[in-house]
């Protein structure tokens, strides 16, 4: 029952409303979770800066699981088509999200994605988030995992830059490991500084160029 | 830059407010917005007053407190202020998330929210009801 009090004209109020602003986002992430979890899907969210490889990886895990089992992709992307393009070679079914001026995907964009595929034979989708290293860690997507890919060519301050990524995220990846001596970059400092924002954060090191790391980021995401 | 977006939410929620009641004049929302949020007060102000012109809700101030974080230990049952990384390259402390005391790995419990708290505003001349806070 709603209780009302009687105002007086020009009265001033103070109206308490504890109303969340990103509840709305986080009511629909539950939602997606609940239609994953009842497909038996999981939903990986790869985040990351623009050219950190985020794509490359999520190109290689499908090469070594679409074999196996149902794997789909979502590409968000501000701009270009660019991603869902080179995913879409690999004959897997591939969403684009063009956010347009969006700086993030948010779960009521994944929630269209998720309509526009069968989730029927399905075990794992990959959302790829906007390259932005802020933002999409405020906005929940329904998924079981939020994986941030960092790579040395991003430079050895990296991490400590954008801490919030990591707080809330269950992977990290280290990628173009190969390059790291050329960069000067050491693999080690930027596990170190993962862990000292997040102490029990798996890192796994990776060069899709190589494929060193990449069956060990594919055993971890199948046992989320 | 989701700062827009918020401050979008906000007009949204408080134009509904106004709407639904007799309201005259909206002269502050008052904000929540949690330490570990990642929302730039400055900036929110400034999306709030670009898309609060010609609404009924212009002019309106926006005031906006910072909620502290709190972070919970299941190893050690701490429960208290995060462990800040402060060093000589930091121009401020980051929150992370290492227990302070065990240096184990916490859960936030508090200070991840942004929240519209409460609405300042004159009612109508006729003074209808309105719901009580």
């Amino acid at each position: 029952m709603i209780q009302t009090i009687e105002a007086s004209p020009d009265e001033i109020y103070d109206i308490e409303l504890e109303h969340s602003l990103l509840e709305a986002n986080a009511q629909l992430a539950k939602e997606n979770r609940a239609l994953l979890d009842r497909h038996g899907v999981t939903a990986v969210d790869v985040m990351g800066a623009i050219g950190s490889g985020k794509t490359t990886l999520i190109g290689r895990l499908v090469e070594r699981l679409k074999d196996r089992f149902g794997v789909a992709v979502f590409n968000g992307d501000a701009t270009t088509s660019s991603d869902a393009d080179l995913i879409a070679n690999q004959s897997v079914p591939v969403v684009q999200i063009a956010t347009i001026n969006g700086c993030h995907l948010d779960a009521n964009l994944v929630g269209k994605a998720l309509q526009k595929i069968s989730l029927e034979q399905l075990r794992l989708v990959f959302i790829e988030n906007i390259g932005n290293l802020i933002c999409p860690a405020e906005f929940p997507l329904g998924s079981k995992a939020r994986v941030v890919v960092v790579s040395v060519t991003e430079g050895p301050y990296m991490v400590r830059k954008h801490p919030h990524m990591f707080l809330g995220a269950q992977l990290v990846v280290i990628n173009k490991i190969d390059l790291a001596e050329a960069m000067g970059v050491s693999v080690a400092e930027l596990t170190k500084d993962v862990h000292k924002l997040k102490p029990d954060l798996r890192v796994i090191p990776t060069s899709c160029k190589t494929g060193d790391g990449l069956d060990e980021v594919t055993a971890a995401l199948l046992a989320v | 830059m989701h700062e827009l977006s918020v401050a979008s939410a906000v007009v949204e929620k408080v134009l509904e407010f106004v709407s639904a009641h007799s309201v005259k004049k909206v002269l502050a929302v008052r904000l929540a917005i949690g330490e570990l949020s990642h929302i730039e007060a400055e900036q929110l102000r400034f999306c709030y007053v670009a898309i609060t012109e010609q609404t009924p809700i212009q002019d309106s101030a926006l005031e906006i407190e910072t909620v502290e974080a709190v972070v919970n230990c299941e190893r050690c049952r701490y429960r208290g202020r995060p462990k800040y990384w402060d060093d000589a390259l930091s121009v401020g402390p980051i929150p992370t998330m290492e227990c302070p005391n065990c240096g184990g790995a916490v859960e936030i419990a508090e200070g991840n929210d942004c929240a519209i708290k409460s609405i300042r505003f004159a009612v109508e001349d006729d003074g209808l009801a309105i719901p009580a806070a």
